[in-house]
């Protein structure tokens, strides 16, 4: 533990630092949760049950850290549930600063959280955020001045003292117009810190006039003052949290006896923090009741409060049921368990390979035990890939936040759209797809969204809307970043193109013109902005994508908008993939990039410039690689009369490739090459066939570009 | 053995009271919340509950109003653990039929202090 301010780990024999992990997850959870719902919060028309919920998050993660001792967070917590409090209780009006500094405070709380974890980080100073949520907090008090003229606050951790008081007594004075009272500030370990609400008097002439009276030794602890004013009582409450904890104020009509009995019992409760109501089902006998006040209370005509109104039974965000039904496990775990099934499926492979050739008469128990292995086989790959599947949303629950900021920045609307959140993804593409996706929504609010006045002018709704969609495709998810913006201007990027010394015909696609910001250094906007940034560019998102074995397209309309389109595979362990042979050896060639196959004749290749040879395919010419020659293996056919051509296709272009034969389809376990060998150049990795037998898998990208360059 | 139902949507907080009751030779059964309770409640006694206040789905007052509706706990000891201390709350918490209340936070210590008040 970096910085746990207190020592109670070890209260009643029972070490609560045992605990601190399932809190630590625990406000985790809650921060994003809230995190989440203030994003979705509409201000102007703010439900209940989520303001509720809001309050529930902050409430939750306060009490944890009040028991846990982790002070700082629990002092926070306790600024910002004071807050929510009122608003959940229709006291304040939410407004966009609020939710700001309650997502700031959020982030606050996260650090503050990462460095009691020890994973250390910059001390966080949370007395700006704190005296503008008080300051909120006092927010409805017009007479009051600013919060600026109250010296820097020195608090108290309010929530440490958990004084089971009632600030103000109901109806024990008047709580505005011009009057006296009395004010009671108590119990106090520094009588001197009273003090500093005369100086409060002194700076904010609005407040009234402030006088000591003398102090009454039936309240040891307690300072007394004549304060005549005109504000109201809470008001005055909110400013003096600035030096005392509310629950140490109390108003009092001046004059009354001195040894006020409504405070007497409060005093006394600090200390317990428990109680026992008169007469209640279960209570211990009359000796044991502690404090019966509530009794005395409740004979006074008062209604029930509204306090209590249960939680609308609507249903609920599954938080809590969902606990109950899930496991964490380490993902070293789910990846052991991942690689033996993988070694499970190339025995079942193997074993059905050998049995091809057994006459299924004589051996039908055991071809039909096969079968079934087969299948089942199959099943628990699946459902073992599955674990390590996780939905979207956990990608794209970071976006709106960012975006928020980001507008607010520009000075632009702009509205998240999110589709297909369920779709799910290998946890490891998830983990290294958040920066390119980051990257790309960036791009679609900088450069993308025009200012509300422009979008006005051209006849657009004022908020732009980027969506996020994510879906399967085939073998495939395919994630979109779309926008309503301005769209790319074709002109625009060529004569950019051109400045760059790209090559850029005017003959160029559309298509081909919109990939001219993939090339390295190119950037259309005509200021660089903070934002958007320079130092990465476009072309390391798509390099970053082709890494996971994904590519980007791009679909502009000019003045409508534009799509980036992500597609990438499901997992980076498993794969589709066709294997083919060139003499002795065996190939694997993913699914995805192999476009065709056919049959060629020594004359429909022709050489070309010395050593390159063309294949035409419908009249267009397509570069041949030899798989022979970089791999230096000898073919069968070695005297070329014939092959097969396998055209593959990267995001550079289509190659045909020079084969033997192919052996047929089959889905892969990818072995990596790289911790288990080395690096070899035109090899993505490596996977065990049926019979035994290693065959590589080609890096189509990178023999599209040897054979292109 | 003396049997608890403990109540609280926090998970660190259910597992610290559960793991305090039990070193002091309870049998806790958790619930995750006021529903969760309920339904764990059903057709079994217990000799205290202890639930939080603020939770989803149903709340510790709510709790406490129905219970006292069933026949098995007219009589049962609830205590309310609640960090809300204020008057209003525990005229609501007395008003459903909590038996008493022990605020929020509180060392493990206290926690079986108040206990054995109620149950020997």
């Amino acid at each position: 533990m970096a910085d746990t301010s207190t020592d109670n780990s070890s209260a009643a024999g029972i070490d609560l630092s045992q605990f601190y992990q399932v809190f630590f997850e625990e406000a985790g959870e809650n921060l994003e949760n809230m995190e989440q719902l203030l994003l979705e919060l509409d201000i102007t028309a703010a439900d209940d049950e989520e303001m509720n919920a809001i309050f529930r998050c902050a409430h939750s993660i306060k009490g944890g850290a009040a028991t846990f001792g982790f002070s700082d967070v629990a002092e926070l917590t306790h600024q910002m549930e004071t807050l929510l409090d009122k608003l959940r209780r229709h006291e304040l009006v939410p407004t966009p600063p609020m939710v700001d500094v309650l997502l700031q405070s959020g982030d606050a709380l996260k650090a503050m959280l990462g460095r009691h974890q020890g994973n250390g980080g910059e001390q966080v100073d949370t007395s700006e955020l704190l005296t503008n949520i008080r300051a909120m907090v006092a927010g409805e008090a017009p007479p009051v001045a600013p919060v600026a003229h109250v010296p820097a606050p020195r608090v108290e951790a309010p929530v440490a003292q958990a004084a089971p008081v009632a600030a103000v007594p109901a109806g024990a004075a008047p709580t505005s117009g011009k009057r006296t009272v009395e004010l009671r500030v108590g119990p106090l370990t520094d009588m001197s810190l009273a003090d500093n609400l005369v100086e409060l008097f002194k700076e904010i002439a609005d407040l009234g006039t402030i006088s000591a009276l003398p102090d009454d030794p039936s309240l040891a602890g307690y300072r007394r003052f004549k304060v005549d004013t005109a504000s109201n009582e809470s008001d005055m409450l909110d400013l003096f949290t600035f030096h005392v904890a509310r629950e140490q104020v109390t108003f009092l009509p001046f004059g009354q006896a001195v040894a006020a009995p409504v405070v007497a019992e409060p005093v006394a409760a600090p200390e317990k923090g428990y109680g026992f109501f008169d007469d209640a089902p279960g209570a211990p006998s009359a000796n044991h009741v502690a404090t019966p006040v509530v009794a005395a209370e409740a004979a006074q005509p008062k209604p029930v409060a509204p306090a209590a109104k249960p939680a609308a039974p609507k249903v609920d965000k599954p938080a809590a049921a969902l606990e109950a039904s899930t496991i964490r496990v380490s993902v070293e775990k789910v990846d052991q368990l991942i690689n033996l099934v993988g070694e499970l499926v190339i025995t079942q492979a193997m074993l059905a390979q050998n049995s091809r050739g057994l006459d299924p008469v004589v051996y039908q128990q055991l071809v039909t035990g096969l079968t079934d292995l087969d299948r089942n086989t199959r099943d628990l790959q699946e459902a073992v890939m599955s674990i390590r599947m996780i939905p979207m949303s956990t990608v794209f629950s970071r976006f709106p936040r960012m975006l928020r900021d980001l507008a607010n920045k520009l000075g632009k609307k702009v509205e998240l759209v999110t589709q297909g959140e369920a779709t799910e993804l290998d946890k490891g593409l998830v983990e290294k797809i958040t920066d390119p996706l980051t990257h790309l929504v960036r791009n679609s609010c900088d450069h993308g969204v025009e200012m509300p006045a422009d979008r006005l002018a051209k006849g657009k709704p004022e908020v732009g809307t980027i969506t996020l969609a994510a879906s399967h495709q085939g073998g495939s998810i395919v994630i979109e970043v779309r926008d309503d913006g301005r769209g790319l201007n074709r002109e625009k990027l060529l004569s950019k193109a051109r400045e760059k010394g790209i090559d850029a015909p005017d003959s160029m696609t559309d298509a081909e013109v919109w990939s001219l910001i993939f090339a390295p250094g190119f950037s259309t906007a005509d200021q660089v902005t903070d934002v958007s940034g320079r130092g990465v560019g476009m072309d390391v998102v798509k390099k970053n994508i082709a890494s996971l074995g994904g590519t980007v397209e791009i679909d502009s309309a000019e003045g409508y908008g534009m799509r980036v389109s992500v597609r990438l595979p499901l997992t980076l362990a498993i794969m589709d993939g066709m294997s083919v042979g060139v003499g002795e050896e065996v190939y694997i060639l993913p699914l995805s990039s192999v476009v065709e196959s056919f049959q060629v004749s020594e004359e429909m290749v022709k050489t070309i410039g010395g050593s390159g040879r063309v294949v035409e395919v419908r009249d267009e010419y397509m570069p041949v690689v030899e798989l022979e020659k970089v791999f230096q293996v000898p073919r069968f056919d070695y005297e070329h009369t014939s092959g097969i051509m396998v055209v593959v296709e990267a995001e550079s272009g289509r190659v045909a490739m020079l084969v033997d034969e192919l052996l047929g389809q089959q889905q892969v376990v990818v072995k990596n090459l790289e911790t288990n060998y080395r690096k070899v150049n035109d090899v993505s990795g490596a996977t065990i066939m049926g019979d035994g037998r290693v065959a590589l898998i080609l890096d189509v990208g990178s023999l599209v570009r040897r054979s292109r360059h | 053995m003396h049997s608890i139902l403990a109540v609280d949507d926090s998970a660190s907080m259910r597992q610290m009271v559960s793991f305090t009751l039990k070193s002091a030779g309870y049998t806790v059964v958790e619930a995750v919340d006021g529903q969760d309770a309920y339904e764990k409640a059903q057709g079994r006694s217990f000799d205290l509950v202890l639930t939080d206040q603020n939770m989803p789905r149903m709340d510790g007052i709510s709790l406490t109003k129905k219970l006292r509706e069933t026949a098995q706990f007219k009589t049962t000891p609830i205590l309310m653990l609640t960090t809300e201390s204020s008057d209003q709350m525990k005229q609501a918490g007395r008003a459903a039929g909590a038996t008493g209340w022990l605020v929020k936070p509180f060392d493990p210590n206290k926690l079986i202090e108040v206990i054995q008040k109620v149950i020997r």
